[in-house]
């Protein structure tokens, strides 16, 4: 089976800061796939690479086996790659109607002509009632996205990119600002979308509750590099990542 | 989950209620030279639908309107008044004006939009001076600064408005068409993509969504609908001079959008009728137009920057709000709705 997603020596700079520093990775189709490292390390970079906000410096990205490299962002999209934000991106003076409908689009992909005349995609109330049963919240269509809580926000970004029927999605900090039952919902939507699915998830997360529970295979990125790649009880004993995150006893190394 | 609200609204039943008394009583107390300016009014509101969808819609603040108005209303004019020797039928000008808009204003905003942002703003600015410029001097395309005059009416299947009564039954249909296209193109995936990119351009990118094109695309219509009142108001003063389509002028057509309410459909209505007619409606008090108007602008965007038509929701929101705490009050036994 092809990876769904890879990166080949992915290499990135701004100016004299080296964010990304001839990463090579891969993601199978139905995986959930930790990408973690202590901030800075250019993780969120990485996420931006892949969907095309940034294009690498040399190297190259494969979508199925297909180089996307160049291709433009929205293109990337529309090839099935997903994409929720650390801050929630939304349409702050729409309905929340119009916000999730923003994902049908983009897996319906009918075209603006032919929405305007009406002609209906996938059932979208449906798909939608059946995501929403993982999540603790409910919520009236019509009200205003601002009227949700921030951690309501962040999970209705994972069911809208949920809804954009993806092939892969990047998730980037769904933990941060969620209680310990929206977590506990967040993982089972994540795993409902990788095991139903097939989608593959690559997950920046700071919670190592969620990534030890739910990731198969993790990679460490600490100053662009990769240090460490391997499932979770490998990651946890690798001396390069216990000293990415806690640092290196300087009088042990001395004494 | 609550099951989503049908599409009638009790908002839009009242509209329409509204929209027939006006369309009834109006006629019966306008007459003559006031009509004339409702008529203006109603033609107004054509290019300032076009706007709604551009700057509402997507965010992106354009002044183009009045060039498209321009090339609208010189191309009727020139083709109906048989200054250039040959008479073309209004309702074949009419035709030909909104393929020609298509495409120039396909081309104008394809090389607009390699500018985003403010720097796209001042690109139409830049194109409402070039093209005023040519509307005021050239002469052997637009008359110079005499103008274009004895353009032919309007005339469909043979018949002609008579009056500024007949036009207004007339313009009414039109703009009707018109809002209800727009309304469309607001719930349709055009209108949220749009909505997408004036919001959070990045997000809109990862939604799949060719933000180049899409804001071309709606560049696009509002040139034609521009283009459309141009031609239109030709038709309806049969007389075009190029004071019509000054950058003092464009600013208008953004105020007439933003006292309605931008996005709102009704709002954008009432706004240009509004605009329009309210200069002689303080008829009277001539010396201090500009300074009310000003003044008036100033107090919308502080208090009111959603407009007339935020302004009703926000009524309608609070009026709802009270109902349902009175509600409450009234049968505390009942189990509240869980949220």
């Amino acid at each position: 089976m092809n990876p769904i997603l890879r990166l080949d020596k992915v290499c990135k700079r701004f100016g004299g800061v080296i964010a990304a520093d001839d990463v090579t990775f891969s993601v199978m189709p139905g995986e959930i796939h930790g990408l973690i490292g202590p901030n800075g390390a250019g993780k969120s970079t990485l996420m931006n690479l892949i969907s095309g906000i940034y294009i690498p410096d040399s190297g190259s990205i494969f979508l199925d086996e297909k180089d996307i490299s160049n291709v433009p962002s929205h293109m990337r999209a529309r090839m099935g790659i997903g994409r929720t934000f650390q801050t929630p991106r939304f349409l702050q003076r729409s309905s929340i109607r119009d916000n999730l409908l923003l994902g049908t689009d983009l897996a319906n992909q009918m075209g603006y002509l032919k929405s305007y005349f009406g002609k209906k995609g996938s059932n979208f109330e449906e798909e939608l009632d059946r995501l929403m049963k993982y999540l603790d919240f409910t919520f009236d269509w019509e009200e205003d996205i601002n009227g949700l809580a921030y951690g309501q926000r962040k999970q209705l970004e994972i069911v809208r990119s949920m809804l954009t029927h993806p092939k892969i999605m990047l998730v980037d900090e769904p933990a941060a600002g969620l209680n310990n039952k929206e977590i506990d919902d967040v993982m089972a939507l994540l795993n409902f979308a990788a095991k139903q699915f097939g989608i593959g998830v690559l997950l920046i997360e700071h919670s190592m509750d969620m990534i030890m529970n739910i990731c198969e295979d993790i990679v460490v990125i600490c100053f662009g590099k990769v240090i460490a790649m391997g499932g979770p009880s490998k990651i946890s004993c690798d001396e390069a990542v216990i000293e990415a995150y806690l640092g290196r006893d300087l009088d042990a190394s001395n004494s | 989950m609550k099951k989503m609200k049908s599409y009638i609204k009790p908002s839009s039943f009242l509209i329409f209620i509204a929209l027939a008394i006006f369309v009834a009583l109006v006629p019966a107390v306008n007459q003559g030279y006031s009509m004339m300016i409702l008529n203006l009014g109603l033609i107004y509101s054509i290019a300032t639908y076009g706007l709604s969808v551009m700057l509402g819609l997507g965010g992106q603040l354009s002044f183009a309107a009045v060039s498209f108005m321009g090339l609208g209303a010189y191309f009727t004019a020139n083709l109906c008044s048989g200054r250039l020797g040959f008479w073309v039928d209004t309702s074949l000008t009419l035709v030909l004006v909104l393929i020609i808009s298509t495409v120039v204003a396909f081309l104008i905003g394809m090389i607009l939009f390699r500018l985003s942002g403010t720097y796209f703003t001042f690109g139409t600015i830049g194109l409402v001076q070039v093209t005023w410029s040519f509307y005021l001097s050239y002469k052997p395309l637009f008359g110079g600064p005499d103008g274009i005059s004895n353009v032919a009416t309007l005339r469909i299947f043979g018949w002609s408005p008579v009056d500024y009564n007949q036009w207004f039954y007339v313009l009414v249909v039109i703009v009707l068409i018109v809002a209800i296209l727009v309304e469309r193109i607001r719930r349709s995936q055009l209108g949220r993509s749009l909505s997408a990119i004036r919001d959070n351009e990045i997000a809109a990118q990862t939604l799949g969504i060719n933000v180049y094109m899409t804001k071309v695309i709606a560049f696009t219509i509002a040139g034609v609908l521009a283009a459309l009142a141009g031609s239109l108001y030709a038709m309806h003063s049969q007389f075009v001079s190029s004071d019509m389509f000054t950058f003092e002028r464009a600013t208008s057509y953004i105020i007439m959008a933003m006292l309605g309410g931008v996005n709102n459909t009704f709002g954008v209505f009432v706004g240009s009728v509004l605009v329009t007619m309210l200069p002689e409606w303080l008829r009277g008090m001539q010396r201090y137009l500009q300074l009310i108007y000003g003044v008036g602008v100033i107090l919308l965007m502080v208090f009111m920057p959603m407009g007339l038509a935020g302004l009703a929701g926000n009524f309608g929101k609070s009026i709802k709000r009270k109902l349902r705490s009175a509600a409450v009050k009234n049968a505390p036994a009942e189990k509240e709705d869980a949220k």
